[in-house]
C-alpha cells in the first residue's frame, strides 16, 4: 500500500444520526483486523452538506465520494477500495455543488475539514485575477441560469424560501428586502454592496473580495435583474486597496466577456457595477450612512424609516446587502434554496463566516453551519487557547457585540442564540480571550473605538458613550466609586434604546455584557483596588519576594529609584514611588518579582 | 376624512390622519412632545433623541419627529423609563455645555434651558470632560461658539437646505464634533454671507451676532459727536417681540422716542432712503430697458445676497443694480446732504444703523461703500441688540410718548416702508417705475403675486404695450433655485427682487429670537410681521418714492436728477467677484473670460 | 435561440481550455497565497522564487496565485496539488523554504513533511 489513504467521515448532525459514529468504529476495527491501524488517516468533518445521501465518506487521495454508506459497507471498502485501490463504484455518489469547492484540497486538514465553505467557496481555490478560473468552477451559470429560466419574482421567491438573513449583522431577511425594493416602482433603482468593513480584527469581506471577487459580483448581478436595477456600487474601504485592486479586474473582464454591461448575455437585461471608496469612517457602514457618503456627504445615519428599499440612494430605492450576503447568492440558486435552507438552524440558514483572532491556536477565517456551537469553533476548530491558559471569554461582534463567558460556550451560532446570550452575531468578528486579559479594559477598548466612531450626530452615542467611557477609564485606573457600574447600566441601556442608528445602539454592548457576566471583576476594580488579570497598570502592585539575590538589576533599572537594598540582600520596593512602569519585573533574571 | 387611522397616545384613543409623524399627530391632539433639533422648515435630523417616544412592540425608543404613525400604533410619551432617558439625554448634553448661563447672550432666552428645567434635572449624575475651542470672531456680523454648541445641526441644515450657502458642516467624529466652515475656516474668510440665519434657529448661543451694544453706550455718551440713527422698516415691525408683544405690532413711533431717549440726535428712518433708492433703481431699469445694460436688472439691497452674489454668481454681477443698499445710501446723505445742512463737520457725526439684519454689519465695513473716505455707516445694532439697550437703560417702549422721525430724513412713502416684506422693493419699484415709463400713475398698486411666502414669485407688468416680466424669490436658496433659472433662460424676466433672508427682512437675521411658545422663523410670525408693514403702508397717504415730498427736495437741492453724476458718486456702487479662500467658487464654470 | 446558460457553458468551456492552454494539466500544480494578509506574511517573495524557478525551465509545474484560505497564523500558505495524492499545504513558507520546495517537492518529488499543515 504505497498510497497513504486519508479518510473523511462527514460528522455533521445528520450524518451522526445516521450513526457515522458507529461507521467510524467499524472501520477502526476493520483496519486493525487488517493490521492496517495507522497506516489509513481517518478525519470527521463538519457537516459536508450532503445530508440527503449521507451518512458521507470521502477518500482521499481521489476525492471519492461515498453515500450512504453503512457499517456492512465498511469492509468492501477497506477490501476494494484501500487495498486493491478500486473505488466501490456502487456506493459513489456524483455531486457538482458549488459549496465546499475548497474541500477537494484543503478537506484533509482539521481546520478546514470542520468547516462548511458557501460563501468562502472558491477563495484559496481559483485565482481572483483570472475570470476563466472563475468559469471553470461554474461561476456565472447561476447568472445564466436567472436569465434563462427565471422571472425575477422567482429569484425572490428562491432567496426567501432559502431563509438567507443579512450577514452583515443585523439579520434581517434577505428576500424580504429584495422584495421591498422589487415592489417599489422607479424608472431607477440602485444595488448596493457594502463592503465597508470596520469591525477591528475583522477581515471576512477583505478575504472574500480578495480570493473571490467574482461571487459578489454575480450576486449582485443576480439582485439587480431581481429587483429591476440596472446600476450597481460597491462601497468599499480604501485601505483595502489590494481587494479594490481585484474588483476592479473582475469588473472589467466580466464586462469584457458580458457578464456585465448593457444586455447582458443577450438577455435584454443589462447592468453595469463602479466601485465607491470609502473614507475610513467606521460608521459609513450603517447603510443610510454609506448612502450619504455614496451621493458626497459626510458619512452620518438618519433616521429610518423612509428604508433604503423605498427611499435610498439619491432618493431612488435600493438594495444594500453585505459582501457575504452578496456571496451566498450564486449557492442559492445553482444548489438550491432547498438545499441552502436544510443547513443551519431553524431561523438562520446557511453559514456564517467567522474571523477569530485573540487568544487562539489557530486564527483565521472560519465558515461553519448556523448551528455550529462556540465550542466547536473556538476548540474544534480553533484549537483552544495557547500556552495552556485558560479560556475566559469570547467576544463576537466586534464592537457592537458582547463578551460571552465558558458558561455560554455550548450558545449555538445563530441570531437569536447570540443576542438571547448578551452577544450579536455581528459580521463575524470573534476574538477570544484568556485569563490574562481584564474584562473591563475590553470592554473600555471596543468602547473608546465606537466613541471615537461615533459619527457625533445623536446625543446619546456621541456624549453618552464618553461618560461610560470616562467611567471605566477611572474605573481601570483604581479610582471608580460604589454607583460606577449601576451608571453604566444606566447610560448603556439608555443609550441601547435611544440612539439614532445600528453603532450607537449596540455601542454599549461589551460594556454591558461583561457587566452581566463578568459584573464580580467590575467589583474587584472598584471595591478592592485590584485587577485580577494583572492588566490595568494602575492597579498592578510590585513585591519583590525571597528568591531575591540582590543584584541589584532591578534598582538600577528603576526610574523613579523606588527600589532599594543592599547589593546580596533582598531588595525593596517603596510602594509609594513605584510608577508601575514595570521594568523591574521585566529585568529580574530570578523571577523574584511579583505582579500582584 | 375618510382614510383616518387609530392610534393610541398614552393609552387613549385618537384618530388622525396617516401620512405624518408621531411628533405632528401628537402636536395637533395637544400632546407636547420635548423637542431640541427638530424644526418644521428643516429636513428631518433625528439626531437630539429628545423626543424619543415607546412604541409598542418596538424594541428601542422612536424619534417622533421622523416615526410615520400607523394605525393601531400604541405611543407612550411620558413614562417613567422615558422621562429618565430623556432627562438623562438633557443632562448629557448639558455635561458637555459651559455652565454660564447668567453671562450668556441667550439667557431666559434658551431653549436647551427650557428644556433642562422642563426636564427637573436638579443632580448631575455623569459629569466630565467638557469641550473646549476658541471661539470664531472673525466675522463682524457672526460669532461662532462652538463651546456653547449642541450639535443639533439646525445651523448646517438652514444654511444648506434654506440658504444653500452649505457654509457649516459636521467635522470630526465622536465627542470631538464639530460645527464649522470647511476647513475650519474663520467665518470671516468662509463663503458665510453673514445672513445669521444660523442664529435665527440656534437654540443655544452658538451663533450670536457681534455685539455691539456696550460700545454704542459709550458713543451715545460722547457729546462732542452728533449722533444719528436710521432704522430698517422691519426693525418696527418686530421690536415688539422683544417685549412681549405677540408679532405684527408696529411700534414705529415708539421706537423712534426710545431712541431719542437714549441719546440718539436724530433719529432717521431708512424707508427714507428706500424711497431713494426706487428713485435710482427704477430710473437704472428704465435705462436698462432701453438698451443700456444687462438684463434681468437683480436688486442689491439685500447685503448677505451681495456676497453670495460676489462669491457664487460672480457672472451676473453685470445683471446686478449698481445701487447702494438704502442703509448706505442714508449713510451716504447723512454725511453729506445732512452734514452740510446742520453745517458740522462730517467726521463729527455718528452714523448707526439699527438693522433687522447681521449682514449690514458686514456691508458697513465694505471700503467701496465709503463717502469721502470716511465710513457711511459707522456702527449697526441688530433688533436684537436695539431691543436689549433699550430694556437695559430702563426705557418703557411699550408706554413711551411717541415721537416722529427728524427732519430731512425722515419722512417716507409706503413704498419704502413695503421693503422690508419679500416682494416689498419690486412693488414699490413698479410703482415708480410705470409712472416714470408711461408718464401715468399707477393706480392699482398693491401687488398680491409679489407677496406671500412662495419661494420665488412671479408677476407681470403692462407698460405701454410692453410686457415687463418680474420675479422675487427670499431666502438665498431660492435666490440661487431662480438665478439657476435665469443663467439657462436669460430672457425670461426682466427685473427680479432678490433678498437673502427668508420672508424678506422681516425675517432678518437680527430680528427678535422666538419667544417661549414659538418657532424660529415661524411663518405665521413672518406674515404679520409683513402685514404690521403692509398696515403701514395702506394707513399712509404718500405711498409712492417719487410722490414723497422731501425725495423731491433731496433732488432739488442737492442731487440733481436721478442718475446724475452726484447720484452716481453717492449712491451707487460696484461688485467684484470673490474666491472665498480654500474653496473653489460653486459656479466658476458661469463665469466669463 | 442561443440562451445564457448555452452562452456561460460555451464560454466556460473556451476558459477550461484556455487554463489548460496555460498548463493546467502538468503533474504539479502550485498554488502560492496572494492576498493582502498572505503578502504582508511575505508571500510575495515566495512566489518571485516559485516564478523564477519557472522562467528558469522548471518543467511540469503549472503556478498560480489564489486568495487566502483562511489560516492566519500560517501564512503564507502554498499548495502543491498532484493528481493521485492529496494535496500537500505548506505553511508559514520564506523565500528560503520555497526554494527548498522547488528543489525537493516539485524537482523530486518530496513531500516536506516538518512543513505541512495539519
Amino acid at each position: 500500500m504505497a498510497v497513504r489513504y486519508q479518510i473523511t467521515l462527514c460528522d455533521g448532525p445528520t450524518c451522526m444520526h445516521k450513526r457515522s459514529k458507529e461507521i467510524d468504529a467499524a472501520l477502526e476495527r476493520e483496519l486493525a483486523s487488517r493490521g492496517l491501524s495507522g497506516k489509513v488517516d481517518i478525519s470527521l468533518s463538519g457537516c459536508l452538506g450532503m445530508c440527503a445521501k449521507g451518512p458521507i465518506m470521502i477518500v482521499n487521495p481521489g476525492y471519492t465520494i461515498y453515500g450512504g454508506v453503512s457499517e456492512n459497507d465498511i469492509p468492501e471498502i477497506v477490501e476494494k477500495h484501500l487495498v486493491r485501490k478500486q473505488p466501490v463504484s456502487r456506493l459513489i455518489i456524483e455531486e457538482d455543488h458549488l459549496y465546499n469547492r475548497f474541500f477537494r484540497v484543503f478537506g484533509d486538514v482539521n481546520f478546514f475539514g470542520r468547516q462548511m465553505r458557501i460563501a468562502l467557496r472558491n477563495c484559496g481555490i481559483i485565482d481572483p485575477e483570472n475570470l476563466d478560473d472563475y468559469l471553470s468552477v461554474r461561476g456565472y451559470e447561476a447568472l445564466a441560469k436567472v436569465l434563462s429560466a427565471m422571472k425575477p419574482e422567482d429569484v425572490i421567491a428562491e432567496v426567501k424560501s432559502s431563509g438567507l438573513r443579512g450577514r452583515g449583522g443585523a439579520g434581517f431577511p434577505t428576500g424580504l428586502k429584495w422584495e421591498l425594493t422589487a415592489r417599489e416602482e422607479s424608472e431607477e433603482k440602485y444595488v448596493i454592496c457594502n463592503a465597508d468593513e470596520g469591525d477591528p480584527g475583522a477581515f471576512m469581506d477583505r478575504s472574500t473580495i480578495e480570493g473571490d471577487p467574482f461571487s459578489v459580483l454575480e450576486g449582485m448581478i443576480v439582485g439587480g435583474y431581481a429587483v429591476g436595477a440596472h446600476k450597481g456600487i460597491i462601497y468599499i474601504r480604501a485601505e483595502y486597496p489590494l481587494a479594490v485592486k481585484r474588483l476592479e479586474k473582475a469588473i472589467e473582464a466580466s464586462r469584457n466577456e458580458g457578464f456585465l454591461g448593457t444586455n447582458i448575455l443577450d438577455s435584454g437585461f443589462s447592468f453595469d457595477i463602479e466601485i465607491r471608496l470609502g473614507a475610513g469612517a467606521f460608521v459609513c457602514g450603517e447603510e443610510t450612512a454609506l448612502i450619504h457618503s455614496i451621493e458626497g456627504h459626510r458619512g452620518m445615519p438618519r433616521p429610518r424609516p423612509p428604508y433604503p428599499s423605498v427611499q435610498g440612494l439619491f432618493d431612488k430605492p435600493t438594495l444594500i446587502n453585505n459582501v457575504e450576503t452578496w456571496a451566498n447568492i450564486p449557492v442559492i440558486i445553482l444548489d438550491g434554496a432547498a438545499w441552502f435552507s436544510s443547513i443551519g438552524t431553524e431561523k438562520s440558514k446557511g453559514t456564517k463566516v467567522f474571523a477569530i483572532a485573540g487568544k487562539i491556536k489557530n486564527t483565521g477565517l472560519v465558515e461553519v453551519p448556523m448551528g455550529t456551537t462556540l465550542r466547536q469553533i473556538i476548540f474544534d476548530i480553533g484549537g483552544g487557547i495557547p500556552n495552556g491558559k485558560k479560556f475566559k471569554a469570547v467576544q463576537t461582534g466586534g464592537p457592537s457585540g458582547g463578551c460571552l463567558p465558558e458558561a455560554y460556550l455550548d450558545t449555538k451560532i445563530d441570531y437569536e442564540s447570540l443576542a438571547q446570550a448578551g452577544s450579536i452575531m455581528g459580521s463575524g468578528g470573534m476574538i477570544v480571550i484568556d485569563e490574562d486579559s481584564c474584562m473591563v479594559s475590553i470592554a473600555r477598548f471596543f468602547l473608546e473605538f465606537t466613541q471615537n466612531e461615533s459619527c457625533g450626530k445623536c446625543t446619546p452615542c456621541r456624549e453618552g458613550t464618553k461618560r461610560m467611557l470616562e467611567i471605566l477609564t477611572r474605573i481601570t485606573e483604581g479610582k471608580g466609586a460604589e454607583g460606577d457600574i449601576e451608571k453604566l447600566e444606566r447610560l448603556g441601556n439608555m443609550i441601547k434604546k435611544a440612539s439614532l442608528c445600528g453603532l450607537g445602539q449596540s455601542a454599549p454592548n461589551p460594556v454591558l455584557s461583561t457587566i452581566r457576566h463578568f459584573r464580580d471583576e467590575y467589583e474587584e476594580h472598584i471595591k478592592e483596588r485590584k485587577c485580577r488579570a494583572h492588566f490595568c497598570a494602575r492597579l498592578v502592585r510590585y513585591e519583590i519576594t525571597d528568591k531575591c539575590a540582590g543584584c541589584a538589576a532591578c534598582r538600577k533599572v528603576c526610574p523613579a529609584g523606588a527600589i532599594s537594598g543592599i547589593v546580596k540582600n533582598r531588595h525593596e520596593i517603596d510602594q509609594a514611588k513605584c510608577i508601575k512602569c514595570g521594568l523591574c519585573y521585566k529585568t529580574c533574571k530570578f523571577g523574584a518579582i511579583n505582579k500582584v | 376624512m375618510g382614510n383616518m387611522i387609530k392610534i393610541h397616545i398614552n393609552g387613549k384613543p385618537y384618530r388622525v390622519e396617516p401620512g405624518q409623524t408621531i411628533m405632528q399627530a401628537a402636536d395637533k391632539l395637544g400632546f407636547h412632545i420635548p423637542r431640541l433639533c427638530y424644526h418644521p422648515k428643516l429636513s428631518i435630523e433625528g439626531a437630539c433623541r429628545v423626543c424619543i417616544v415607546e412604541v409598542e412592540g418596538m424594541r428601542n425608543y422612536v424619534a417622533s419627529c421622523a416615526y410615520p404613525v400607523s394605525d393601531g400604533m400604541k405611543v407612550r410619551t411620558n413614562t417613567k423609563e422615558l422621562r429618565q432617558a430623556r432627562r438623562d439625554i438633557i443632562e448629557l448634553i448639558l455635561d458637555n455645555h459651559p455652565l454660564d448661563c447668567h453671562t450668556c447672550d441667550r439667557d431666559s432666552n434658551c431653549e436647551l434651558q427650557r428644556l433642562a428645567s422642563s426636564m427637573g434635572i436638579k443632580k448631575r449624575h455623569f459629569e466630565g470632560e467638557r469641550k473646549q475651542y476658541d471661539m470664531d470672531i472673525s466675522s463682524p456680523s457672526v460669532i461662532r461658539d462652538p463651546n456653547k454648541c449642541i450639535l443639533c445641526g439646525r445651523c448646517v441644515r438652514i444654511c444648506s437646505e434654506v440658504q444653500k450657502v452649505y457654509n457649516l458642516g459636521h467635522a470630526y467624529r465622536g465627542f470631538k464634533t464639530v460645527v464649522m466652515p470647511a476647513y475650519n475656516m474663520p467665518m470671516a474668510e468662509s463663503v458665510c454671507t453673514a445672513c445669521g440665519q444660523c442664529i435665527n434657529v440656534c437654540p443655544t448661543a452658538a451663533f450670536v451676532e457681534k455685539n455691539v451694544t456696550q460700545e454704542l453706550f459709550t458713543k451715545l455718551n460722547d457729546p462732542s459727536v452728533i449722533k444719528v440713527a436710521q432704522v430698517a422698516p422691519s426693525v418696527r415691525a418686530a421690536i415688539g417681540e422683544a417685549f412681549g408683544l405677540a408679532p405684527g405690532a408696529a411700534l414705529e413711533q415708539e421706537m423712534t422716542a426710545a431712541l431719542k431717549r437714549l441719546g440718539f440726535d436724530y433719529v432717521f428712518d431708512t424707508q427714507f432712503s428706500a424711497d431713494l433708492t426706487i428713485m435710482e433703481e427704477a430710473s437704472e431699469f428704465l435705462e436698462r430697458i432701453q438698451g443700456k445694460g444687462r438684463l434681468p436688472m437683480i436688486t442689491s439691497c439685500s447685503s448677505a445676497w451681495m456676497k453670495c452674489l460676489e462669491q457664487f454668481y460672480p457672472d451676473l454681477i453685470e445683471n446686478v443694480s449698481t445701487c447702494k443698499s438704502p442703509m448706505s445710501m442714508m449713510g451716504a446723505m447723512v454725511k453729506t446732504y445732512f452734514a452740510d445742512r446742520i453745517k458740522k463737520d462730517p467726521a463729527k457725526i455718528l452714523s448707526v444703523a439699527v438693522m433687522c439684519c447681521t449682514a449690514k454689519k458686514y456691508e458697513a465695513q465694505r471700503p467701496e461703500l465709503m463717502v469721502n473716505g470716511m465710513n457711511a455707516t459707522d456702527m449697526v445694532v441688530t433688533t436684537r441688540e436695539i431691543a436689549w439697550m433699550i430694556k437695559s437703560a430702563g426705557i418703557d417702549l411699550l408706554h413711551i410718548k411717541p415721537e416722529r422721525f427728524d427732519e430731512p430724513l425722515g419722512l417716507s412713502s409706503g413704498a419704502g416702508t413695503i421693503f422690508g416684506a419679500t416682494g416689498g422693493v419690486m412693488e414699490a419699484a413698479i410703482r415708480t417705475a410705470y409712472e416714470l415709463y408711461t408718464g401715468e400713475t399707477l393706480l392699482d398698486i398693491e401687488v398680491e403675486d409679489l407677496r406671500g411666502l412662495k419661494g420665488i414669485k412671479e408677476g407681470k407688468v403692462v407698460m405701454d404695450n410692453k410686457e415687463i416680466r418680474v420675479a422675487v424669490a427670499h431666502g438665498l436658496g431660492n435666490a440661487c433655485d431662480l438665478l439657476d433659472i435665469v443663467r439657462k433662460d436669460p430672457a425670461r424676466y426682466h427685473f427680479i427682487e432678490i433678498m437673502g433672508c427668508p420672508g424678506g427682512c422681516v425675517g432678518g437675521g437680527g430680528q427678535p429670537y422666538a419667544g417661549i411658545n414659538s418657532i424660529p422663523l415661524d411663518e405665521d410670525c413672518l406674515k404679520k410681521r409683513a402685514e404690521a408693514l403692509y398696515n403701514l403702508d395702506r394707513n399712509k397717504t404718500i405711498r409712492r418714492s417719487h410722490e414723497n415730498p422731501d425725495i423731491q427736495r433731496i433732488y432739488k437741492e442737492f442731487l440733481g436728477r436721478p442718475l446724475s453724476a452726484t447720484a452716481h458718486k453717492l449712491l451707487h456702487t460696484h461688485y467684484k467677484a470673490k474666491g472665498p479662500r480654500g474653496i473653489t467658487p460653486q459656479v466658476a464654470i458661469g463665469m466669463k473670460g | 435561440m442561443v440562451s445564457p446558460l448555452d452562452i456561460v457553458k460555451k464560454k466556460r468551456a473556451e476558459a477550461i481550455s484556455r487554463i489548460i492552454g496555460k498548463g493546467y494539466l502538468a503533474p504539479k500544480r502550485v498554488y502560492v497565497g496572494m492576498a493582502t494578509c498572505e503578502i504582508a506574511a511575505g508571500s510575495k517573495d515566495v512566489m518571485e522564487v516559485f516564478e523564477k524557478a519557472v522562467r528558469q525551465g522548471l518543467a511540469g509545474v503549472y503556478l498560480s496565485q489564489k486568495g487566502c484560505a483562511g489560516r492566519c497564523n500560517l501564512e503564507p500558505t502554498v499548495e502543491v496539488v498532484e493528481e493521485g495524492r492529496i494535496p500537500v499545504k505548506y505553511g508559514k513558507v520564506t523565500a528560503e523554504m520555497a526554494q527548498q520546495i522547488v528543489e525537493r517537492h516539485l524537482k523530486k518529488g518530496e513531500t516536506i513533511k516538518d512543513w505541512v499543515i495539519k
